[in-house]
């Protein structure tokens, strides 16, 4: 025996489907689009059969065509006539494929054999039966039926936290999207009992969206315009105003759903009514909608206190009314509910879902005996599969499709053939991000189909074939890739990283950022937003320098390629640039890599607009001069602590290295800004040769020891963030992010790569420590320590020295955090990396 | 909803009323430069204005203005359709909201 778990809301409006498991119960989602409720609407539009939300489009648009609130008639002889296949469908029918496209949320392997299906407490046994047999028409060999208020009282004891306060009667309010329910229940310690209802089948949410619209939006646009037959023209079927007629649908929702959460709101619009423009600004408040919802709320309190009097009893003998339905989350409905009838209401459970996730808990108590697990897979596939296994080929059937696997326009076009028998069958292509979907479509021995993809990426389509009665013949299932838009899929790879060099300017030093990563297919296209890190005055000469590179994005700069650099000096400024004013840098690589930038800074709003062909070198020798500083002191550094580990080889080769790269140094610094010659392409070409083999100095053992610390780093860091008083989450991002580059830098073996990975493990660390009020509180007794010489305003510093003690003292730690930042930031610098003056590139 | 959604509604709104009144051009790199925030946290918002309309298309939520027929066009977006990338996969988050036309 296994248990059912799997619970069906099917609703006269919407519909939803849950399983229980794990202790729990986990609400479906679409595929299509990612919603949890599936609209009870089915369309047999001319050339294929729509159900859920989009076959709602047409509901009113082609009434015979298009059916819902269908459950309202289950159990009865009724049949809906359709014009388009000139067939009738019962309402059981419309069930069943609702039924079916609930199960195509649940998407696993396992087969659906069994399910529970809530059905109102007006339900007969004729209409139950017509249920079951949609339920089993649906392919569930199984079917429970659940009334829906006791399913909504499970949803609700069982995510009650006081479990024993559940003996007594209640009352399950459902006020769905189109119907209205009310049920009495009692609770005993053995089960609960449906003892009374009540219910309207056309009052529902949709009714608070008309009482908007007719109450107070069409006498403001009345007024405004002066139009005097406009509400009777406002609801002719395709009459002039039947655009506005949908707009103003939409603001009616929004405005509802606004008054839900705050006191006032505006609905606000502009249309063209009968040639003129105008402009509407109606503003509603809470208490507008209360007035015009009072109506309908007390058509549902009078049901229910219909109820209470028809049982004898007063608010004192219900304990709770559970409220059910969307609508319920109004508040106008809340409140009239808790001053009219004096019981307390509980909206403790999701009232869209509760009755889906009551039938899966109950679900979870039922049980049913599975087919052998093969048997159960070939009844889940049909025949098809079945009689495969015996070597029998079922279905004469081929598909053959063709489209083009690339596409630069927005549709493709999808050719389908299908030969032997495709009679009676349909197909459906979904795309994979839920955007697209056809809906069921009849085969035919050849068809066209328009796929609609997305710009800019690999769109993947799904297509399943059906037969008669739209169970899926699993074997035909195939996926189509098409590849849309800025590239061809054979478009050229780029062979490494394009980064932009910006600054680092606490450790006086430049960094690469990535723009675009190796691999990425060209044409590739792409803006950077950045700060200005240095302020560069009008008509100065001093510059920032846009350094745009190709090599490995983890290196330095100087080991990279400078593919395209533009200076923007303070003689091309209309303006001062101020330290942190916006760049904006446009980069597009094109098929055949050409560099096209535009620089626009936004203080002074000038726009540089510059072409690179890749083919020639760049070299800007301010850049080449500063690259050249900053390498000779990375291999001063490198070179000490080889003397230091007493490591007399690598000693040797990273004192030549340095020695070379000196070599070129007098020459370089003789060059002239302006350089025209070649010689500024062979110093370059040189420093890049040097800084790729300091890479390389210390081989093996150097990476070893940088990764063993990098470990032993990471260990350390996890432990202070593990700690930390404020920004945990953030923090942990952080480091997550650094250990998911972990496998590629690690195999790159590159020693500056690495001691990158150290750095922001280190600034992690710092972040971490400076998060911590244990930490900061021993940095502010140290900060309280130092002479008045070591700030830069010391009277300042002794001011808030004084508030950081009282807030300490309050244990104010947030605030306090803040008083020791600021104090950190009157300390006169009392270190530096570097001691050269660095320019960097001016980009922050 | 996600706030961010609600952000990207909000942003979408304002533009087009900043349309309506036929100042684009002066704030074109301001809406560009908010998008790109968006596009940068793996969102992907999509206006189908005047794009063809199909029963197929299951990223719209549409509202039929007229008699329905085979050509049919979006005539106005009250929200756009917003998809997330997440994972490497990605998903529609938000059906764009449309009222759509006869050709």
């Amino acid at each position: 025996m296994k248990s059912v778990n799997i619970g069906i809301d099917l609703g006269t409006t919407n519909s939803l489907i849950a399983r229980y498991e794990n202790n729990e119960v986990r609400i479906f989602k679409n595929p299509v689009g990612q919603k949890e409720t599936l609209a009870s609407v089915v369309a047999y539009r001319k050339d294929r059969i729509l159900i859920g939300d989009k076959a709602r489009e047409h509901l009113t648009k082609d009434p015979v065509n298009v059916f819902g609130g269908f459950k309202r008639k289950m159990g009865t002889d009724e049949k809906y006539y359709v014009v388009n296949i000139d067939e009738n469908v019962t309402p059981v029918e419309l069930s069943t494929l609702i039924l079916k496209e609930l199960k195509t949320f649940v998407q696993d392997t396992e087969a659906l054999e069994a399910c529970v299906i809530t059905v109102p407490a007006s339900f007969d046994s004729m209409q139950s039966n017509a249920t079951l047999k949609a339920g089993k028409d649906a392919g569930f060999r199984e079917v429970f039926l659940l009334q829906e208020p006791i399913a909504a009282s499970l949803a609700f004891f069982n995510a009650a936290v006081a479990k024993e306060k559940t003996e007594g009667n209640w009352l399950v309010y459902d006020l769905g999207g189109g119907t209205f329910d009310v049920a009495l229940v009692r609770s005993s310690a053995e089960d609960l009992k449906i003892i009374d209802h009540e219910g309207n089948n056309f009052l529902g949410g949709m009714d608070f969206d008309f009482a908007i619209i007719d109450q107070l939006l069409i006498p403001a646009i009345i007024k405004e315009t002066g139009i005097d037959n406009f509400e009777d023209e406002f609801r002719v079927k395709h009459g002039k105003y039947e655009k506005l007629y949908y707009q103003v649908m939409y603001y009616a929702e929004e405005a509802k759903k606004e008054l839900s959460q705050h006191e006032e709101t505006v609905v606000e619009f502009s249309a063209d009514l009968d040639g003129e423009k105008y402009d509407f600004y109606i503003p509603l408040t809470r208490a507008d909608l209360d007035k015009v919802f009072l109506p309908i709320v007390n058509e549902t309190i009078h049901l229910l206190n219909k109820i209470l009097e028809r049982n004898k009893l007063t608010a004192a003998d219900i304990q709770q009314i559970i409220l059910v339905g969307g609508s319920t989350f109004l508040p106008q409905v809340r409140e009239q509910l808790r001053g009219q009838t004096q019981i307390s209401i509980n909206f403790s459970i999701d009232p869209t879902t509760s009755i889906a996730t009551g039938a899966a808990f109950y679900a979870a108590n039922k049980f049913y005996e599975p087919l052998a697990p093969a048997l159960a897979k070939a009844e889940d596939n049909i025949a098809d599969e079945l009689l495969a296994t015996v070597d029998f080929n079922p279905i004469d059937l081929k598909i053959d499709v063709s489209y083009n696997r690339s596409s630069r326009d927005t549709e493709e076009v999808l050719m389908i053939a299908a030969d032997g028998e495709f009679e009676d069958k349909f197909y459906r292509i979904i795309r994979a991000d839920g955007g697209f979907d056809t809906g069921f479509i009849p085969i035919k021995s050849r068809k066209t189909e328009f796929l609609t993809l997305l710009p800019g990426v690999s769109n993947s389509f799904n297509l399943q074939v059906f037969d008669q009665e739209h169970n899926e013949l699993k074997s035909f299932q195939q996926e189509l890739i098409i590849v849309q838009g800025i590239y061809n899929i054979d478009g050229q790879p780029l062979p490494h990283d394009i980064s932009i060099e910006v600054d680092d300017l606490e450790n006086k030093t430049t960094k690469l950022e990535p723009i675009f990563e190796r691999n990425s297919l060209l044409p590739q296209k792409r803006t950077l937003y950045r700060e200005i890190s240095k302020t560069i005055k009008k008509g100065s000469s001093d510059s920032i320098t846009i350094n745009i590179l190709e090599g490995d994005k983890n290196s330095r700069a100087s080991s990279n390629l400078t593919i395209g650099c533009i200076e923007i000096s303070g003689k091309q400024l209309d303006a001062d640039l101020v330290k942190g004013s916006d760049i904006e840098i446009q980069i597009h690589l094109t098929d055949s890599r050409e560099l096209n930038t535009a620089v626009y800074l936004v203080m002074t709003r000038q726009e540089f607009k510059n072409v690179f062909a890749v083919s020639e070198k760049q070299v800007h020798v301010g850049r080449l001069k500063e690259q050249f500083i900053l390498l000779e002191h990375e291999l001063v550094d490198t070179l000490r602590q080889f003397q230091y580990n007493a490591d007399k080889v690598w000693e040797i080769k990273a004192s030549l290295l340095l020695e070379e790269l000196q070599t070129v140094k007098t020459k370089l610094f003789k060059l002239k800004d302006q350089d025209k010659s070649d010689e500024k392409y062979v110093i370059a070409e040189k420093i890049s040769r040097i800084s790729q083999d300091a890479d390389k100095l210390g081989g093996n053992e150097r990476i070893a020891l940088l990764l063993e610390n990098y470990f032993h780093h990471k260990e350390t860091v996890a432990e202070v963030i593990a700690m930390v008083d404020f920004e945990k989450e953030e923090l942990q991002k952080q480091y997550q992010r650094i250990g998911q580059s972990e496998a590629s830098f690690i195999g790159s073996k590159n020693v500056s790569v690495v001691e990158n990975k150290l750095k922001q493990l280190d600034d992690l660390h710092w972040k971490a420590l400076s998060n911590t009020t244990s930490f900061l509180i021993a940095k502010f007794i140290e900060y309280k320590g130092y002479d008045a010489a070591d700030f830069k305003d010391y009277a300042a510093a002794k001011s808030i020295m004084k508030i950081a003690d009282g807030a300490l003292e309050k244990e104010k730690y947030a605030e306090f955090r803040r008083h020791v930042f600021s104090l950190s930031g009157l300390l006169k610098s009392v270190h530096h990396h570097h001691h050269i003056d660095f320019k960097g590139t001016g980009i922050g | 909803m996600d706030n961010r959604l609600q952000l990207i509604n909000q942003l979408f709104e304002i533009q087009g009323k900043i349309a309506e009144i036929g100042h684009s051009s002066s704030f074109e790199r301001n809406f560009n430069r908010l998008f790109n925030i968006f596009e940068e946290e793996g969102f992907i918002i999509q206006d189908p204005i005047n794009e063809s309309y199909a029963d197929s298309r299951a990223d719209c939520e549409a509202s039929i203005v007229g008699a329905s027929s085979s050509k049919m066009k979006i005539t106005k977006t009250l929200k756009p359709a917003i998809y997330q990338k997440q994972n490497g996969q990605i998903q529609l988050v938000q059906k764009a909201v449309v009222l759509v036309e006869k050709i």
